[in-house]
């Protein structure tokens, strides 16, 4: 099971670094440290798991709905709850003090519980988990390889639920409703549409699609808890020349950024890849953080996990590593489109995970 | 993450009910001698400021600063490229975007007064990275906890909130009315498509497959089949108010001696006594920015019951002739010497 390989290797990084108590802190936006060691993806309040050397898993919520869950989902966890999660972990940790232990991520527990005024010190144990997370077992790369394929099944309802007059935020409804009715119970979405005007996507908003509208999304369906996510563009209509134009460098930019992806290589490498297109074609600036976020990023238990490809990005890449690279920006002939695909680095490059065609795909007006 | 529609609607929450809001909040603070006050946000943490603002994170973090003689300003780690979009969606004076919001929110209180009184609500819950930022960028502030101030500002639901929630509780009650399908996966897939389409900000949808061998809720990933017994969990969060539905389906259907006995013990809250012919019960509400905390109930141990005229959540377990049926609605606790009300029927 795929958890337990997980609790294994965790145990087995916390005895090499002679770290006795590993607390990890989660909520539904940062999860991924705390669905590693604990197995539960939190959805409401705070969490923490406290996982000591002999495997022992307990786990806080402040949630009395989550902490019922957590019960029926996480057999194999202490379930606590506790309005105030720091201070019966605190409670947890007393009992503890004069043992080494490391919190990750460190910055996101709760103030109370890092004060130096407590009977225990709390090292910083990210940087640990954070190899976990990106290293990732065959397993998981299995797992991610099913979620891929769900992301490509849900860019295919896309496109077909994409029609004009139908609100953004319905088109959202409809892909919710596939995944679920796959059994796939999480997703991150955003999208944009429109013309010059849109900057970027956001959540769905109540606008209505327009004939000539570009159509941009990111997908990211989780399966145990494994986000992969496929970004697309699709014009309502005909593509015209200048949208033609812009995606084919989108399309370069893509491959280049792929074709970077090997051992030894760094998340920067990649980046510098992609944004060298943008240059080559005098768009430069478009690579910047007026324009866009990042160049891609890591994929796993977070949607946005490390490392984050961007120019400055150190991270080295080893195999085992999942990616989506996706040169997602700002075209001034065209607007804001989006290209991207998931991929597993592999001892001979990238392996890509995602199976839609890299095309600006046309819809009916 | 959020992925439902958030947007801003001026008649579900004027600009008169936030200004209303913010100057309760203002003598509040002019009482506890405090210059400046700070609430966090991020999407699991976001109703207190959405409470004053109408802004819902999608994701990421953001601290909303109010001095007492200024504007708020929310201090935001999205990008700079979302900023009209948090202009659409909320009612903020200024938006400024940094990765770290601590630093830039005390550098902007002590920019105008450097050993400023400054009150964080749930200090002692927010991230130890942020409260060392903000200790960064003003080292002369006074940080102290206000989390009490706050959460007794908006413990009484004013007209708006209870609009709002009861708006939740009709997308849910809709939904739930749409449950059916071959699978387990198809009805869940029933509802939320339903829910999403009425406008539904979130909905978290969770299931007790069979309830003859096991009440509680989980999430529902891959085949699972569906007992003669089920029930369906709704939270379904709209414009910022959060609520729960529970429904039994199958032969544990709840039929209206039940749901009497429920609007009954509903109607004694805070009063615990109505449920104790129940065999588990539980009732959440916010107190501060988690939407739906527990309060009271049969496994909460610390129990903050709620005040008059608070909104809340209730979920209970009647057993009936051995067989359990889950139920869960939410209400607004009467005024004094009122009772409480459901929002909605159960069915």
């Amino acid at each position: 099971m795929l958890a337990e390989e997980r609790r294994r290797r965790l145990l087995d990084a916390m005895a090499q670094a002679g770290i006795a108590e590993m607390v990890l802190y989660g909520n539904a936006w940062q999860a991924d440290y705390l669905r590693y060691a604990a197995d539960f993806g939190i959805l409401e309040g705070h969490g923490i798991a406290v996982v000591s050397a002999d495997g022992t898993t307990e786990l806080f919520l402040d949630s009395a709905t989550e902490a019922e869950r957590a019960e029926a989902e996480v057999p194999g966890a202490t379930i606590h709850i506790a309005t105030d999660i720091a201070r019966a972990v605190g409670a947890r940790l007393d009992r503890v003090a004069n043992h080494r232990i490391a919190a990750a991520p460190r910055r996101f527990v709760p103030n109370w519980l890092a004060q130096k005024s407590r009977s225990f010190a709390l090292e910083d144990g990210t940087a640990l988990i954070d190899t976990l997370l990106m290293h990732k077992l065959p397993g998981e790369i299995a797992v991610l390889r099913r979620a891929a394929q769900m992301a490509d099944d849900a860019y295919a309802v896309f496109r077909q639920a994409v029609t004009p007059g139908r609100r953004q935020y319905e088109l959202v409804a409809d892909i919710e409703a596939y995944l679920r009715s796959r059994g796939c119970p999480d997703n991150f979405m955003i999208i944009g549409s429109g013309g010059k005007d849109v900057l970027g996507m956001t959540p769905p908003s109540e606008r209505s699609i327009m004939p000539g509208d570009l159509v941009t999304t990111e997908l990211t369906p989780a399966l145990e808890g494994y986000f992969v996510q496929i970004c697309r563009t699709l014009v309502v209509g005909k593509a015209n020349d200048a949208q033609r134009r812009a995606f084919d460098i989108f399309r370069e930019a893509l491959e280049a950024g792929i074709a970077a992806v090997r051992p030894g290589a760094t998340a920067g490498d990649v980046a510098r890849a992609e944004n060298d297109v943008f240059r080559k074609y005098g768009l430069g600036d478009y690579t910047t953080s007026k324009w866009t976020r990042v160049r891609g990023h890591g994929l796993g238990l977070f949607c946005d996990s490390k490392p984050h490809l961007l120019e400055d990005v150190e991270t080295p890449l080893v195999p085992g590593m999942a990616l989506i690279v996706h040169p997602n920006t700002y075209h001034p002939e065209a607007g804001y489109l989006v290209l991207g695909d998931a991929l597993v680095v592999t001892e001979r490059g990238a392996e890509v995970l995602c199976r839609t065609p890299r095309e600006l795909f046309e819809v009916a007006a | 993450m959020r992925r439902g529609l958030i947007s801003r609607s001026l008649t579900e929450l004027p600009d008169a009910v936030l200004d209303a809001r913010l100057a309760r909040l203002r003598a509040a603070m002019t009482e506890a001698r405090l210059d400046a006050l700070i609430i966090y946000t991020n999407n699991t943490r976001a109703a207190g400021v959405s409470w004053l603002t109408g802004f819902v994170p999608y994701w990421s973090e953001a601290l909303l600063v109010v001095p007492l003689a200024r504007e708020p300003v929310l201090v935001v780690a999205l990008t700079y490229r979302v900023k009209s979009w948090i202009e659409r969606t909320s009612r903020v004076a200024e938006v400024i975007h940094t990765p770290r919001i601590g630093v830039e929110a005390a550098r902007m209180i002590a920019a105008a007064q450097a050993d400023a009184e400054v009150g964080i609500v749930d200090l002692d819950g927010l991230s130890a990275g942020i409260v060392d930022d903000l200790r960064e960028g003003g080292p002369r502030l006074v940080l102290s906890n206000a989390s009490a101030l706050f959460a007794k500002l908006r413990a009484e639901a004013d007209p708006a909130e209870v609009a709002l929630a009861t708006k939740a509780a009709l997308i849910a009650q809709t939904a739930l009315a749409q449950a059916s399908g071959q699978s387990l996966s198809d009805v869940i897939a029933a509802v939320e498509l339903r829910a999403r389409e009425f406008g539904a900000e979130e909905i978290y949808m969770a299931a007790a497959p069979d309830l003859g061998r096991d009440r509680r809720f989980r999430r529902v990933e891959g085949d699972v089949s569906a007992g003669e017994s089920f029930a369906l969990r709704a939270t379904v969060a709209y414009k910022g108010a959060w609520v729960r539905l529970v429904r039994s389906f199958g032969r544990a259907a709840p039929n209206d001696q039940a749901a009497a006995r429920f609007a009954a013990a509903v109607a004694q809250l805070p009063g615990e006594r109505g449920f104790d012919a129940f065999s588990s019960w539980l009732v959440e509400g916010c107190r501060i920015a988690q939407p739906l905390e527990p309060l009271m109930g049969s496994q909460v141990t610390d129990a903050k019951p709620p005040a008059p005229r608070a909104l809340v959540s209730v979920q209970a377990c009647l057993e009936i002739d051995g067989r359990p049926m889950l139920l869960g609605a939410p209400a607004l606790l009467g005024g004094r010497g009122e009772a409480a009300g459901l929002l909605v029927q159960l069915f």
